[in-house]
């Protein structure tokens, strides 16, 4: 039940450059220099799932943003309604580090819960803001204690909502503490609460009842600080998947067939919230939304919607790809464009449901049984959640197959920090598409599944149209759509699909590379490590002095430019959040033995975002085995 | 072909032969229930006249599934995967409301893996005819039972079933399903006449088809064999349809009681009494003629209830006039001034 939040497994904490061995005389004495750290260190809030925590911990992440600081927001929530311990991790990083640190520096107790295990993880030194009003203890004399009757302070506000006031008197006591401009704090304060007048008047009274308790009843004893930077014009919070709902809406999606699962769900009701704004006309939907009964009837409304020629799409997590499975082998022998969204969550079966993961990718490339091979886009960022969120659906009209977007619960669920999205730059592609006679006899030997133009796609009618009508099956079928068990026309008919995704592989989005001079060693990743990989770099250089390239690959088929990294490079690792290297395992079954020799995997999942230190050392570490 | 029979080639009401409308050659056993309503499907279409290209026909996975084959060439259709073609069918209905959705199952199909989505596509009042071929048997896979084979029956190999079966029509008036028909394949002017109405329906129509197996589960000791169910079919009245286009003035009034209902493209179902009169929108009086026919060991045939008041789905949705699939990116991609006005909105 307990999450160690604050001492994560598998790291080697390094020591606070700043404490120092308690001395006699009490607390106050234990420091004895004094250091501003500004903008880098990390706080955690530990509160219970329900409370209202979110919005007090929005509203912080909120005011550093808007006060330009580089700062990243991780919600740890539990697989509950109310009542289970949440952590909120708010990391602070002039280096734009977004990773959760490897340790807290500030802790905020409130859920008495976790309270024991919270407070016997912190390192000497750490800061601790504390309810006094929660009736636990505070028995650590090596830390920096900030007694605070939030309850108290919150109750004489208003005794009814005592409860979730409490939360944004921690967040004016930090603001007090650290520097935070009052200002912003409650233009933050009226943006969670969007035009709600009494929420607004009511929480920002918390917030500066809570700052003036810190000034009036409390001595600072620490060295951390907040400065405000110079804020980059546009910048906006936005979760992955609203992202991928937007992009989703400009790619011009017309049905969204869905059945709610975390993490995705919110892919599906962003789609849902924003339709009705952006694509109504003449007063009337121009989409179909159905929530389904389940994952296979999702997947089976889409693939009827690709079916009759519409752009369908479903969002879903591991569970639900597993149930998909059938439908998406339908669709990929019959040619069906469908577009399929994966937000990873832990597995495998209903594993972490509310940790991440990137344990479906070999799943995703291969699903279904019998030889099948699909296309896979994989965004890093909020920005590419948006583009990718339009593009899978040229990908999957084009080349007639369905197609998966990969995200996981990190990129997805959390709130990054977004400069913006562009606007489309290509109109929509609807593929070969025959709509009209005329065109049906440019064709040179029409038939639904014949290679007319070497490339392995085909021409499609559609439903409706009264051209060269076929009956779609899931059985064996010869050029014409006609059913068939004779082995060439089998055998030909699978090359033909092998060669049509193999194909996509350059059409699709490029790696992402930056090369470092020496080209000694690479590092290929993918997704939301994108968000880590800074970090890691930093790391690596410091631990030996050598610098490293990164290749974020974004989607499967491989591009060809990964492989030409690969070949450039002498050592490359391939990081990924996983147990069994999914990237990496699809590499060595493509990749030719001299590139192989070159891959090392560091491949490792506990359900956390992928933390620097623990991947720079895990890099370091495959270096040294390898001996480079 | 056209030219060469032109002198005895009967037209429709939208000058297509029927030839227009019937398909590839059947491989299912000789004298199976499901080639009777393959060929009622392409009278009903072609008295209908619906434009052939304008029929979509779906269908799941075994012998009935494998029939949209064998009618309908004209038309598209997708043959799916066992038990799933109501989400097909619910997800190409609603991108393109104006086809006429023909869908073909089994018992295995709709009663076993199917019933879960045959259920929420009755739920949501899909607007498609869902025809059940039912003959109590997996054919395809040699003879298992199915779940909807009788208490008491046996069929060629085997024992007896002891299991109680699923009685499709009852589950669908249970859950408010549109328009509930039960028929035999052996009854072609019935069934002729239930598919006609159901194709003039908006909302989603059942015809469970009693269809004999004729090699698993036609021998004499089945409820389901030809024999039985001809022996034993309780008729709850005989079934008239008039077409839209022929003015209802001008159909002979029949003799004795009868009702007329109103279907959707302004098509008449006429329902002569036989015996006893029974209102088709009375669920509780179709319930009662199911669970009496079944005590009886009869199959009650007939329309046994019907709503053509409920919305179906597409009208549910509030989707526009133009089907989905005939908007271009003009009405599919919201112009870079709304990304600007997200993006603000964002900004707060």
């Amino acid at each position: 039940m307990t999450f160690d939040s604050n001492n994560f497994k598998g790291l080697s904490l390094s020591q606070d450059p700043q404490w120092q061995p308690p001395q006699e005389g009490g607390r106050r004495s234990w420091r004895n220099k004094m250091s501003k750290i500004v903008n880098d260190f990390t706080i955690n809030i530990a509160t219970a799932n329900g409370t209202g925590s979110q919005s007090a911990n929005l509203i912080l992440l909120q005011t550093l943003f808007d006060m330009g600081i580089p700062v990243s927001g991780k919600n740890l929530f539990p697989s509950n309604i109310s009542g289970l311990p949440t952590w909120y991790i708010v990391r602070l990083s002039d280096k734009g580090y977004q990773a959760p640190g490897d340790r807290t520096h500030i802790q905020i107790l409130v859920n008495p819960a976790t309270w024991e295990d919270d407070l016997a993880s912190l390192e000497p030194g750490t800061v601790v803001i504390w309810n006094t009003d929660s009736k636990m203890e505070m028995n650590r004399e090596d830390v920096v204690s900030y007694p605070v009757p939030m309850t108290k302070i919150a109750r004489g506000l208003n005794p009814k909502l005592a409860r979730m006031i409490a939360n944004v008197v921690y967040v004016g006591v930090l603001a007090e503490l650290l520097g935070m401009d009052q200002e912003v704090l409650e233009e933050s304060i009226a943006k969670q609460f969007g035009g709600k007048a009494k929420a607004i008047e009511l929480n920002a009274e918390a917030a500066r009842l809570g700052r003036s308790y810190c000034a009036e009843e409390l001595t600072k004893q620490d060295d951390y600080f907040v400065e405000a930077r110079d804020i980059e014009e546009g910048g906006f919070f936005i979760e992955g998947n609203e992202a991928i709902a937007l992009g989703s809406i400009f790619g011009g999606i017309q049905m969204l067939g869905w059945y709610p699962i975390t993490p995705s769900s919110s892919v599906c009701e962003g789609i849902i919230s924003w339709l009705p704004k952006l694509r109504t006309h003449e007063g009337k939907a121009t989409y179909a939304i159905i929530q389904a009964e389940d994952e296979l009837a999702a997947a089976g409304m889409i693939i009827g919607a690709g079916w009759a020629g519409a752009r369908g799409l479903t969002a879903t997590s591991g569970p639900g790809i597993s149930l998909m499975q059938e439908f998406i082998g339908l669709a990929y022998f019959a040619e069906v464009p469908c577009v399929f969204w994966d937000i990873n969550r832990v597995g495998p079966s209903t594993g972490l449901p509310t940790r991440t993961q990137q344990g479906d990718l070999a799943m995703l490339y291969e699903s279904s049984h019998g030889d099948t091979k699909h296309i896979v886009f994989m965004p890093g960022t909020v920005e590419e959640c948006f583009e990718f969120g339009w593009k899978v659906f040229d990908a999957s009209e084009k080349f007639q197959t369905p197609v998966f977007g990969f995200s996981d619960l990190d990129l997805g669920m959390n709130k990054w920090a977004c400069r913006g999205f562009e606007y489309p730059d290509e109109p929509m592609d609807r593929g070969k598409l025959v709509l009209t006679q005329e065109q049906m006899d440019s064709i040179e030997n029409y038939g639904r599944y014949r290679d007319v133009d070497g490339d392995g796609i085909p021409y499609r009618t559609l439903p409706g149209s009264g051209l060269d009508p076929i009956l779609y099956r899931g059985t064996g079928h010869d050029e014409d759509g006609t059913y068939s068990e004779k082995p060439e026309v089998y055998y030909k008919l699978m090359q033909r699909l092998g060669r049509k995704i193999d194909g996509a592989r350059d059409y699709l989005p490029a790696p992402i590379i930056k090369e470092d001079e020496k080209q000694e060693i690479g590092v290929i990743f993918y997704g939301s490590m994108e968000n880590s990989i800074k970090e890691i770099e930093d790391i690596v250089e410091e631990m030996t002095g050598k610098f490293i390239s990164t290749c974020r690959v974004r989607a499967l088929p491989l591009h060809s430019e990964v492989e030409a990294f690969i070949e450039k490079h002498e050592t490359v690792i391939v990081a990924e959040i996983n147990r069994d290297a999914q990237l990496y395992g699809i590499m060595r079954k493509e990749y030719p033995v001299h590139l192989l020799n070159k891959l090392l995997s560091v491949a490792y999942s506990d359900g956390m975002p992928p933390r620097g230190r623990l991947y720079a050392e895990r890099i370091v570490q495959a270096l040294e085995e390898a001996k480079i | 072909m056209r030219e060469r029979r032109a002198k005895v080639v009967k037209l429709n009401v939208i000058n297509e032969p029927k030839d227009s409308y019937t398909g590839g050659k059947s491989s299912l056993c000789p004298g199976c229930g499901h080639d009777q309503i393959s060929n009622v499907i392409v009278s009903a279409a072609w008295d209908n006249g619906i434009l052939p290209h304008k029929i979509a026909k779906m269908s799941g996975i075994g012998c009935s599934s494998k029939t949209p084959a064998y009618y309908l060439g004209q038309s598209h259709g997708f043959n799916t995967v066992h038990g799933r073609m109501p989400s097909v069918t619910t997800g190409a209905n609603v991108v393109n409301k104006d086809l006429t959705y023909l869908g073909v199952s089994g018992d295995g199909d709709s009663a076993s893996i199917g019933i879960g989505q045959l259920i929420h596509a009755i739920r949501r009042n899909v607007d498609m005819v869902y025809i059940v071929e039912n003959n109590g048997v997996y054919g395809l896979t040699k003879g298992q039972y199915s779940a909807t084979a009788d208490v008491g029956s046996k069929k060629k190999k085997g024992p007896i079933n002891e299991t109680q079966p699923i009685d499709l029509c009852a589950m669908a008036i249970n859950l408010g399903c549109s328009f509930v028909a039960r028929s035999f394949s052996g009854s072609k002017k019935q069934l002729t006449a239930l598919l006609k109405a159901a194709m003039s329906h908006k909302g989603f129509a059942l015809i469970d088809v009693i269809s004999p197996c004729v090699t698993f589960n036609n021998n004499d000791e089945s409820l389901r064999s030809y024999g039985y169910v001809k022996d034993n079919q309780a008729e709850l009245h005989s079934v008239g349809f008039i077409p839209h286009f022929s003015p209802l003035e001008q159909v002979e009034v029949p003799a004795g009681s009868y009702r007329d209902v109103a279907l959707h493209d302004g098509s008449t179902m006429r329902l002569e009494t036989i015996s006893e009169d029974h209102d088709i929108s009375d669920a509780v009086q179709a319930l009662s003629a199911l669970h009496k026919a079944d005590a009886d060991k009869k199959h009650v045939t007939g329309i046994l209830y019907f709503d053509g008041e409920k919305p179906s789905l597409d009208v549910d949705l509030d989707l526009h006039d133009t089907p989905l699939v005939e908007m271009g990116e003009d009405l599919l991609r919201p112009s870079a001034e709304k990304l600007e006005e997200v993006i603000a909105s964002m900004r707060g």
